[in-house]
C-alpha cells in the first residue's frame, strides 16, 4: 500500500466530524496537500453521501459510492459514536494529538457532545478548529439546519442565473454552496496555521456557508446599490462580449453517443471578447464580409443585434462537430469549448494529458477514474496517496497505533456499542 | 489592533479580470500586503459594471472595487524590457507571485518560473491557467463560459425536458472565483512547505480540473455506474424545486423523509400526501408531475418569509430565492456585521460583501479601497525599489509605468 506522508501538509492531522459534501470537500483539500485526515463516522448514522448513488454497478452499499468516494480520497476512517460518553472521550484523545478539527454540523450540536472549541481547546490549546454551518455561529437564523442546494438561491444565484425569456428562478447545476465553502475552509485554515506557526497560537473558525457564498456576487450586490435594480437575467449572454453563448452544433451520427443523450444535444460555447476576435470568428466561418458588416463591427452594434448576430453564428455551428469547430477557432485565437457530458469529461484528452485524474485500487469497488487534484506543486508534489476508506478501515491504526489502546480495550469498546 | 494572519507576506498580484485578483485578495483580507500590476490600460475588470448609474470609468467599477480593497496598485507594461526587469526587481522582495496570464503569455516575457526563481529563489508563483500550463490546450483561450463548459458544469445546468434550450451558465464568473480560490489554498501550501527550507516553488493551477473536481455526483456517474450525467432537474428525488408564493420564490428541499413528514403536518396532513404514489422520495419524483400541483397550491398563499421561517422552525430546510436586495435587508447577515461600508474617493460609499469566515484571533479586515490606477506608483516604485524621482519620469514619459 502507498505511504502517507508527502505533500507540504506532511505532519499535519486533522480530526473530521464533518459529513455529507461542504466538510468532506474542505478535509479533501488538506488531504490532497499531504495532511492525515481522520473521518469520525458511525455505522448507527451513516454518512448521506455514502447513501447516494451512483454505486458501483449500481448495487448499493455504503462502501461503493461513487459521491462519498470522490469526495474522500486519500482520507482515514473510523467509526466511533459520539453519542457515547466513552465515543466523546476517544474523540477528545484524538483532537489533543491533532493540529485541525473540521465539523459542518448545526450550531451548538458539538457543544452539547461536549465537542465544541471551548472543550476541545482544554485538552490541545493551540488547535485550529472551524465550524462550517450554513448560517454561522451567531445571529438569529443561527440554529436553522441548511443543505447545499439550499445555498444556491438563499445566496441570490437562482434570481441572477436562467434563460433570458423564462420568469422563474433557476438552480445552477450543483449544490455550489458546498464546495465553494470547502474552498474558502481549506483557505481560512491554512492562513490559521501560517499563523500558528509564527505566534504559537491556535484559533477558532465561524464560517457561514451563505456568507462564504455571498462573497461570490460582489458585483451583483453592488449593482443593486448603484443601479438601484439586480443585475437582469442574461442567460449566456454578457454585457461586454459579443457572440457569447452555447451554439447548436451538427447532430451526431446515430449510434455513436451512449443510451440517455440525444442526438441534437451537441453544442460549442463561444466568446468573443474583442473586434479582433469577432474578425477571426468571422474568417473560420468562412464569411470574410461580415467583419465589416456595421452591424456587427464594434461590441455596441454586436450587443445591438445580438439576435441576428446569434442567428449567423448558429448557422454556421450547425454545420460543424463541436469538437471540430473547437479547434479551428482556438487555431484562430477564439474562445471555445465543447460543454462537456462526465462521460466527455472522463475521456477529454486535456484532462488526461495533463494528468488530472487520480485512479487507485479501492477494496471494494477496484480502480475507478476519479478526478484528481486540480493543481500541481513543482517542488513538493502532492498526490492522492490512496482511494477513498471503507467504514471503519482505519480503526485498528487510529485506536491502537496512535492512541495506544490494547485489544482487548478496542474489542469491550465495540461490545459497549462506542466503536461502531 | 488585533494581529493579522498573514502579516509580513508581500504578494505581487499580477492579475485580470477575477481569478488571479480573487486569491491575492483572499491574501489581502487576512493581512499579506498586496501589490497589485495593472497593465497601463488598467485590469479589464475596470471597464465591466456594474458603475453608478450606469456610466462606465474606470475607477468605478463595481466588480473590480469588490475584487482589489487592500491592494496597493502600481500600472506597468509587462510587454516591455525595461517593464519587465522592474516585475523581477518587485519580485526580488516578494513571497509570492500570483498571475492569470496565459502559460505562453509569461514565457514570452521571460517572466515563467524558472527565470524568476532565480531571482528569489524563495519565491512561490502561482499561475492559474484555463487548461494548466502544459498539453493540448495550452494555447486555448478560454472565458468562464469556456471553462464551465470545458470543466463538465454547463452539461448539467440548465432545465430539464427541454431540448430547445442551450446548457446554461451560472451568473458571474464562478469559474475564476474557484480557480482563485484553489489559488489561495495551493498558495498557502507551498508557503508552508517554504517553512520547512526556505525554497519556494511554482504553483500551477488548472481551471478545468478544478471545475471538474465540484460536480457534486454526476462526474461519478460514468466510472461507476456508466450513466450519462443529465441536467440538474431531473432529481432522483422530490419535492427539491421551486414555488411560486404571494411575493416571490421559495426554493422547497425534503431530502431526507423525516423532513417530507414535516412538511405535511405543516400543511395540515391533506389526505393525498397518504397516497401510496407519494409515499417515499422515490416515488415522489417518479410521481412528481402528480405531486407539483398539489404543493403550487399550497404554496400559492404564503409570503416567501412566513413559508421559509414555518418550515425552518421545523427543521424543514426550505430557502428563499432571495434577491440581491433581500441580502442586503437581511437582519440575519445584519446581525453578524457581514456587509461592510466602504467609501472610495471615486466612486463614493456602498456596501460590500465582508468576511467570508469569522477568525477568532486574526480577523478579517478591511483597510482600504480599491487602489486608483497608478495610486502607489511613487510609494512603490520610489519607495520599496529605491527609484529617484528622474527614473520615474523617464519610466513614465517612455509609457513603461
Amino acid at each position: 500500500m502507498a505511504e502517507h506522508g508527502k505533500g507540504p501538509l506532511a505532519g499535519i492531522r486533522v480530526t473530521d466530524f464533518s459529513w455529507v459534501w461542504a466538510g468532506p470537500f474542505c478535509t479533501l483539500q488538506l488531504a490532497h496537500l499531504g495532511a492525515e485526515v481522520i473521518r469520525i463516522e458511525t455505522t448507527k448514522r451513516i454518512c448521506v453521501t455514502r447513501l447516494l448513488p451512483p454505486w458501483a454497478e449500481g448495487q448499493p452499499n455504503p462502501n461503493t459510492s461513487g459521491y462519498f468516494n470522490q469526495y474522500n480520497q486519500g482520507k482515514r476512517a473510523i467509526t466511533l459514536d459520539l453519542q457515547t460518553s466513552e465515543g466523546q472521550e476517544i474523540a477528545r484523545r484524538l483532537v489533543a494529538i491533532s493540529d485541525i478539527v473540521v465539523e459542518n454540523f448545526a450550531a451548538g450540536v458539538l457543544d452539547r457532545l461536549g465537542l465544541g472549541y471551548e472543550d476541545l481547546r482544554k485538552v490541545k490549546p493551540d488547535i485550529i478548529m472551524i465550524s462550517m454551518s450554513g448560517y454561522g455561529q451567531t445571529g438569529p437564523l443561527r440554529h436553522y439546519i441548511s443543505y447545499g442546494p439550499a445555498q444556491v438561491p438563499m445566496a441570490g444565484f437562482s434570481t441572477l442565473t436562467g434563460y433570458r425569456h423564462w420568469d422563474q428562478p433557476m438552480h445552477v447545476g450543483l449544490s455550489y454552496g458546498d464546495p465553494n465553502a470547502g474552498h474558502h475552509a481549506a483557505f481560512a485554515i491554512l492562513a490559521a496555521l501560517w499563523h500558528r506557526h509564527h505566534t504559537g497560537e491556535g484559533q477558532y473558525i465561524d464560517m457561514s456557508q451563505w456568507e462564504s457564498t455571498i462573497a461570490l456576487l460582489g458585483d451583483a450586490i453592488l449593482h443593486q446599490q448603484m443601479m438601484g435594480y439586480q443585475p437582469p437575467r442574461l442567460g449566456n449572454r454578457d454585457p461586454y462580449m459579443a457572440p457569447h453563448g452555447f451554439f447548436r452544433c451538427r447532430p451526431a451520427e446515430p449510434g455513436s453517443l451512449p443510451e440517455g443523450m440525444l442526438l441534437e444535444d451537441r453544442w460549442v460555447s463561444i466568446a468573443c471578447a474583442s473586434d479582433d476576435e469577432w474578425r477571426a470568428l468571422c474568417r473560420v466561418m468562412e464569411r470574410p464580409e461580415l467583419a465589416d458588416d456595421p452591424r456587427f463591427a464594434t461590441l455596441e452594434a454586436r450587443k445591438q443585434n445580438e439576435d441576428e448576430l446569434e442567428r449567423i453564428v448558429e448557422e454556421w455551428t450547425l454545420t460543424q462537430d463541436p469538437f471540430e469547430a473547437t479547434r479551428k477557432l482556438q487555431e484562430a485565437g477564439v474562445a471555445a469549448f465543447p460543454p462537456l457530458s462526465n462521460k466527455e469529461l472522463s475521456e477529454d484528452e486535456g484532462l488526461n494529458a495533463w494528468g488530472a485524474f487520480a485512479e487507485k485500487e479501492h477494496p471494494i469497488v477496484g480502480v475507478r477514474k476519479h478526478i484528481g487534484i486540480p493543481w500541481k506543486l513543482s517542488r513538493t508534489p502532492c498526490e492522492v496517496w490512496r482511494a477513498a476508506p471503507v467504514l471503519g478501515q482505519d480503526n485498528d491504526y487510529v485506536f491502537h497505533q496512535l492512541l495506544g489502546m490494547s485489544e482487548q480495550e478496542i474489542a469491550a469498546l465495540k461490545e459497549k456499542g462506542v466503536i461502531v | 489592533m488585533p494581529p493579522r494572519a498573514l502579516e509580513g507576506l508581500r504578494v505581487i498580484e499580477c492579475g485580470r479580470m477575477v481569478a488571479a485578483p480573487y486569491t491575492a485578495k483572499l491574501m489581502a483580507d487576512l493581512g499579506a500586503d498586496v501589490i497589485k500590476v495593472e497593465e497601463p490600460a488598467g485590469d479589464p475588470a475596470r471597464a465591466r459594471g456594474p458603475f453608478p448609474g450606469g456610466e462606465p470609468h474606470p475607477e468605478k467599477s463595481g466588480l473590480f472595487l469588490y475584487l482589489n480593497c487592500n491592494k496597493r496598485g502600481i500600472t506597468l507594461d509587462l510587454t516591455r524590457p525595461e517593464g519587465q526587469e522592474l516585475l523581477r526587481r518587485l519580485v526580488a522582495q516578494a513571497d509570492v507571485l500570483v498571475h492569470n496570464y496565459l502559460p505562453w503569455e509569461m514565457e514570452e516575457r521571460g517572466l515563467d518560473y524558472a527565470s524568476l526563481s532565480q531571482t528569489n529563489p524563495r519565491l512561490v508563483m502561482t499561475s492559474i491557467t484555463p487548461f494548466g500550463l502544459d498539453g493540448p490546450y495550452r494555447r486555448y483561450k478560454a472565458q468562464d463560459i469556456n471553462v464551465m463548459a470545458a470543466g463538465g458544469w454547463a452539461w448539467i445546468n440548465g432545465w430539464p425536458g427541454h431540448p430547445e434550450e442551450p446548457p446554461l451558465k451560472a451568473y458571474g464568473q464562478q469559474t475564476e472565483y474557484q480557480a482563485g480560490a484553489v489559488g489561495a489554498v495551493a498558495t498557502m501550501g507551498a508557503l508552508l512547505a517554504r517553512l520547512k527550507d526556505g525554497q519556494g516553488q511554482h504553483v500551477e493551477v488548472n481551471a478545468q480540473a478544478v471545475v471538474a473536481s465540484f460536480l457534486e455526483m454526476t462526474y461519478a456517474g460514468w466510472p461507476y455506474m456508466r450513466v450519462v450525467a443529465v441536467r440538474w432537474g431531473q432529481r432522483p428525488i422530490h419535492p427539491v424545486d421551486f414555488f411560486r408564493c404571494k411575493d416571490g420564490w421559495i426554493f422547497v428541499l425534503c431530502v431526507e423523509e423525516h423532513q417530507w413528514k414535516a412538511f405535511v403536518e405543516l400543511m395540515g396532513n391533506p389526505e393525498w400526501a397518504q397516497w401510496e404514489v407519494f409515499k417515499d422520495r422515490i416515488s415522489r419524483a417518479q410521481n412528481y408531475d402528480a405531486l407539483r400541483p398539489f404543493l403550487e397550491d399550497w404554496i400559492k398563499d404564503w409570503t416567501v418569509d412566513e413559508l421559509y421561517r414555518a418550515a425552518s422552525e421545523r427543521r424543514i430546510p426550505f430557502a428563499p430565492a432571495s434577491t440581491m436586495g433581500d441580502l442586503l435587508r437581511s437582519d440575519h447577515l445584519r446581525a453578524r456585521g457581514f456587509f461592510v461600508t466602504i467609501d472610495h474617493p471615486a466612486a463614493g460609499a456602498y456596501e460590500y460583501p465582508g468576511a467570508p469566515y469569522k477568525l477568532s484571533l486574526t480577523p478579517w479586515e478591511l483597510r482600504s479601497p480599491a487602489p486608483t490606477l497608478g495610486q502607489h506608483n511613487q510609494e512603490v516604485y520610489g519607495g520599496l525599489l529605491g527609484l529617484s524621482q528622474g527614473e520615474m519620469e523617464a519610466l513614465k514619459a517612455a509609457r513603461v509605468i
